[in-house]
């Protein structure tokens, strides 16, 4: 008896809360009896029932209240920047008190430390010197950002502030009418403090539409003992050599290459890199203007080349079914010889390292290896970073406020974490790791500086590059089968 | 027709050949009952552990119990937060189902109007959806009627796709409840309200406990929706927690299954209290006619 | 059809009538499925209908929804390997369910349903992973398949019976390895069912069939599962229509993959919907999934569950 009445109680106190909270639903019955109860309590079992129906129901809520869980996917991805814990953080300076007032509300992925402190300090700082301001930041893990913000995004109504990669996706986003048009503000000084390739990955038609906090390049991380121990001397130059190595390394019982492609854009890297060396600018920008296609010789070739790779069968046990973070912990560990990652890979990997520490002074970079005969410069370089693109409905607050932490003090506290290789003049002096500086003499090397496709190109044909590239890892897809599921998909998403 | 074990002196005579018969099914059960647990006793230790002892040695027990796994999540404040926030959606979630289903099954049950079932098929009609399917629109539902960053954003959506199933068990039960017992209410002066409250829903404790225990289950699991609606951390579910804790610490297995280990935790005593009620509301709710 | 129960046929004998006025009695109606006819509208059925919408468009998500294309997203789905082989996966998720998971219930619910000491210990264990959330459960078995030292691998190795496989990691093998983790999940709850059936079947009928000389296997085939038939094809149904709808585990688990390997139809419509940016298709594909459902559970309840659903007027 006791057991109803709570329900009884639980019942009412939940129709009220509702009601109170101004939902049209929550009718609560007014007609309450004081009539007598009838003796029906003591009696009788329910009787008539099927037996088949009852049950029925109550199993069917097993099939249709199964709980949707779901880790978040990552189709078109490049990474977030996962900080690994680096001694005395920096602290951030002092931000201008500008009379700022508003809401920001700020998502960012970086979920491990130092940065997320950084940013926290960053957002403290601001609201310390703008009373007015309250900024509410989110910080969510990289697949659940892309899974949220899609929807967030197709329901518009995005946030003032959030993590972008630039390129085709925040493209999408403006022509859409979701992000604000910040060309104005970025006139002048703001403007011109930042370098201006990494800040064009932020533009679309001509219009900025959010900043880079951090640009870097793609390139190999290699583990120096276990090159040494396989007998390596000198990193590859050429994809020949690459492909002796791998050998010499597998010879010595080394797991050459670390992959983590369940994630899907890992492996994609090499790819666009195989065709960014085999052909150039000039094919790229072909099959991107329309003028040429995605199946012209040079991907086909690109593809070819990943194959003799894949072929010798060099990357771990089960590849297709781990994620980067066991890419990054492969390496970190030590198991792995080396994987083609971009400039946040040393710090992920100490960040996922069972020690914590990483492979330290072990640690090595080369750029990807020379195609023989390839139409691309050597020095050209795929990469990208990380920046924040501004939702249509900020507030000149939250622009206020991405100056500030775009500023080149911040840009250098970012740096000094190794969080980031910055992207504002006067910055990069701050860039003390000599690995990084290896990344950042690079960029500045490159005549030819290709963003990572699955953010450069428009989602839909990103994701059918980032999937067919699985495929020729999987060996279920050959080389010029990939080539023409990616220009079947340009021919429908690229307009001329 | 009805009949609950009886002892018959007959089956008890049986029982010596019984006893030798008890054997293979004690060892399949004891089997299973091996597969069931080893992953889940597995986590529950691995939180012990190192994470190279959890490579090294993943079955063995920990060489030195390590609490700092398990410490540095019961001392952060967000692991309670998640706790409360999740059962505050469940207990919300589940009173609010149990009230509006029986509201509406009892209509269905007991009343006949024209029209009565073409209404009740296109409740049911509910059942062949699952949630995922129809997420983004009713993302932007939720967003228009001001429920995002709000528990109830979630509570009413879970209600509402659980109405289907509610509404199908607790008909069948209520229409098992003999008339006459109705018409005496009536005759005492009971409305309708007052039949349903007072003599319904305390005969319908069973169904009320199988629907109840099933939704609690739902609403503690849900992930999706949570990770759609809820922004601030401070708002965050147990799913949503463990996700990010997996997301931050990536490899590092330890603290994962610390961190799994104990959002069980709470769903595991949900059930050992709801068991018994559970079985309970099944039997009865399958009693045949 | 609702012979028993309604009021329908004799209305004026009866005192509740007279009490009630008519006015009186549609307002009693009203009143109690207001609540929920609101709440299942407006979350339910009007997000359905958008769906439905929806997938007559060409549509990215973003902006105006303004290329009307009739049917084309259907007949793409319907022509695109990937979503037919996804549909196939579910099929065979569904047919994997009827053929091993279900009489793997339906034998341990006999084994523990009745008379063996210690039963009500074995049935809670059987349970408890029911009650784990997919997202703990996907975290727990990603650690038992992981390729290097996971535990079954690890086991493996331990028995002598070789270094293992790369589980969720090849294509031939992922929807397997998922599928045993659904059924490790799930037959719990079918058991609970059996369990719960059993407990109707009166023991004297089975005991007095085991005087008159007949085997327990013998009572088993021709008395105990014919008595259980009702809770069997409820379980069947169930099982089947979860298996279409399945999502979550997978998504945990595998995304699908690797290449599309454990794709069904609620995953290729998340990705090609949401993260493709292709929301008027991927409404498409929702709505074909609905329509299976609905065929399908029209189809079976004609054809099987008649007899038990008799009189409840249950879907359609």
């Amino acid at each position: 008896m006791k057991r109803q009445s709570c329900l009884v109680l639980l019942m009412l106190v939940f129709g009220l809360v509702l009601t109170a909270c101004g939902d049209n639903t929550a009718t609560t019955p007014a007609q309450t009896t004081a009539a007598a109860t009838t003796a029906a309590a003591t009696t009788a079992p329910p009787a008539a029932t099927t037996a088949a129906a009852t049950t029925a129901a109550a199993t069917t809520a097993a099939a249709t209240t199964a709980p949707a869980a779901t880790t978040a996917a990552a189709t078109t991805a490049a990474n977030a920047t996962t900080a690994a814990a680096t001694p005395a953080a920096p602290t951030v300076p002092a931000a201008p008190a500008n009379n700022m007032t508003g809401t920001i509300n700020w998502w960012h992925i970086t979920t491990g430390e130092p940065g997320k402190t950084i940013f926290q300090e960053m957002a403290d700082a601001y609201m310390k010197a703008n009373p007015g301001v309250k900024i509410e930041i989110t910080i969510l893990e990289n697949d659940a950002f892309k899974t949220k913000l899609t929807t967030v995004m197709q329901s518009g109504n995005p946030p003032d502030l959030f993590q972008s990669w630039g390129g085709g996706v925040m493209a999408e986003y403006a022509r859409a009418g979701l992000l604000k048009d910040i060309s104005g503000d970025l006139k002048g000084a703001w403007g011109d403090s930042f370098n201006k390739a990494p800040l064009d990955v932020y533009s679309a038609d001509g219009k900025y539409y959010g900043v880079p906090w951090d640009m870097g390049a793609v390139g190999f991380w290699y583990n120096k003992s276990l090159f040494a121990k396989a007998g390596i001397s000198a990193p590859p130059a050429t994809w020949t050599e690459f492909l002796s190595d791998v050998k010499k390394l597998q010879a010595a019982g080394i797991t050459p290459i670390s992959l983590g492609e369940k994630d899907k854009w890992p492996g994609h890297f090499y790819w666009v890199y195989l065709a960014t060396r085999i052909g150039g600018k000039a094919a790229f920008d072909k099959a991107f203007d329309r003028s040429g296609s995605f199946a012209d010789p040079s991907y086909v070739q690109a593809g070819e080349k990943y194959k003799e790779l894949i072929d010798l069968k060099p990357f771990p046990n089960g590849f297709l079914g781990l994620t980067y973070n066991d890419q990054s912990n492969l390496m970190g560990d030590g198991k792995a010889a080396m994987e083609l990652m971009g400039q946040w890979a040393p710090s992920t990997e100490k960040d996922q390292s069972s020690n914590k520490q990483g492979l330290g002074s072990d640690l090595g970079y080369f750029p990807f290896p020379m195609v023989e005969g390839g139409a691309g410069d050597k020095d050209d370089v795929m990469g990208g970073g990380n920046g924040i693109a501004v939702g249509k409905n900020a507030n000149p607050a939250a622009v206020d406020f991405l100056k500030y932490i775009t500023n080149v003090e911040n840009q250098k506290v970012l740096a000094k974490a190794g969080m980031a290789l910055p992207v504002v003049k006067g910055s990069e002096v701050a860039v003390t790791d000599p690995l990084l500086q290896q990344v950042q003499a690079s960029v500045n090397k490159a005549k030819y500086y290709q963003l990572y496709y699955d953010q450069y190109l428009p989602p839909a044909l990103a994701s059918v590059i980032v999937d067919s590239v699985q495929g020729l890892l999987a060996g279920t897809l050959p080389p010029d089968q990939v080539a023409k599921a990616v220009e079947d998909s340009a021919a429908s998403e690229l307009k001329k | 027709m009805l009949k609950t074990d009886s002892f018959s002196s007959r089956a008890r005579s049986l029982e010596g050949q019984k006893i030798l018969g008890y054997i293979p099914r004690y060892v399949i059960s004891i089997v299973v009952s091996l597969l069931v647990l080893i992953p889940l006793v597995t986590t529950a230790l691995g939180g012990f552990k190192t994470n190279g002892e959890l490579q090294s040695a993943p079955f063995d027990l920990p060489r030195a119990f390590l609490w700092d796994n398990y410490s540095k999540i019961l001392t952060a404040s967000n692991f309670w937060r998640q706790i409360l926030n999740s059962s505050i959606v469940m207990v919300a979630t589940v009173a609010l189902i149990l009230f509006i289903a029986s509201l509406a099954a009892y209509i269905f049950a007991r009343l006949n109007f024209p029209g009565r079932e073409l209404i009740f098929n296109f409740f049911t009609l509910g059942m062949l959806f699952p949630l995922t399917v129809a997420v983004l629109p009713l993302y932007i539902t939720l967003r228009q009627a001001n429920l995002l960053d709000n528990l109830l954003g979630i509570i009413l959506p879970q209600v509402a796709f659980s109405l289907p199933v509610a509404i199908f068990i607790l008909r069948g039960f209520f229409r098992g409840i003999p008339m006459e017992l109705e018409d005496a209410a009536y005759i005492d002066g009971c409305g309708s309200f007052g039949f349903f409250w007072r003599i319904l829903l305390p005969l319908s404790r069973p169904a009320l406990a199988t629907v109840g225990v099933l939704n609690l289950v739902g609403s503690w699991n849900n992930f999706l929706l949570p990770l759609l609606v809820l922004n601030k951390e401070d708002l965050w579910t147990l799913p949503l927690g463990v996700m990010q804790y997996q997301g931050q610490y990536g490899s590092d297995w330890a603290s994962i299954m610390a961190f799994v280990t104990l959002s069980m935790i709470p769903a595991v005593i949900f059930y050992f209290l709801a068991e018994r009620q559970l079985v309970a509301g099944l039997t009865a709710g399958a009693v045949k006619g | 059809m609702q012979s028993s129960l309604g009021t329908k046929s004799t209305p004026i004998i009866q005192p509740v009538q007279r009490r009630r006025p008519r006015y009186g009695r549609i307002f009693t109606i009203v009143l109690f499925l207001l609540p929920a006819a609101a709440v299942y509208i407006y979350f339910v059925i009007l997000p359905i209908g958008q769906s439905v919408f929806y997938s007559l468009f060409r549509w990215n998500g973003l902006g105006p929804l303004e290329n009307f294309i009739g049917l084309d997203n259907y007949t793409k789905a319907l022509g695109d390997k990937v979503f037919v082989g996804a549909l196939s996966h579910n099929l065979l998720i569904a047919v994997l369910s009827i053929v091993i998971q279900l009489p793997l219930s339906l034998v341990l619910a006999l084994l523990v349903a009745r008379h063996l000491p210690g039963r009500s210990v074995f049935r809670m264990i059987f349970f408890l992973p029911y009650v784990l959330s997919d997202v703990t459960t996907g975290v727990i078995w990603s650690f038992v398949y992981k390729p290097d030292n996971g535990l079954l691998n690890t086991a493996l190795r331990n028995l002598n019976l070789g270094d293992g496989q790369a589980w969720l990691g090849t294509p031939n093998l992922a929807l397997y390895a998922v599928f045993v983790v659904m059924c490790w999940k799930y037959f719990g709850f079918h058991l609970i069912l059996y369990v719960a059936g059993l407990q109707q079947i009166p023991a004297d009928l089975e005991e007095a069939a085991k005087m008159d000389g007949a085997s327990n296997f013998q009572v088993l085939r021709h008395i105990t599962v014919p008595l259980l038939g009702g809770t069997i094809r409820i379980s069947v149904f169930l099982s089947i229509l979860g298996a279409l709808q399945y999502f979550d585990l997978i998504w945990v688990m595998t995304l699908g993959g690797p290449v599309n390997a454990s794709e069904t139809m609620a995953t290729y419509m998340i990705k090609n919907g949401f993260q493709r940016f292709q929301l008027g298709y991927g409404s498409a594909v929702g709505v074909i999934l609905f329509l299976v459902c609905f065929v399908f559970s029209l189809a079976y309840q004609r054809m099987v569950l008649h007899r038990d659903l008799a009189g409840s007027g249950a879907l359609t």
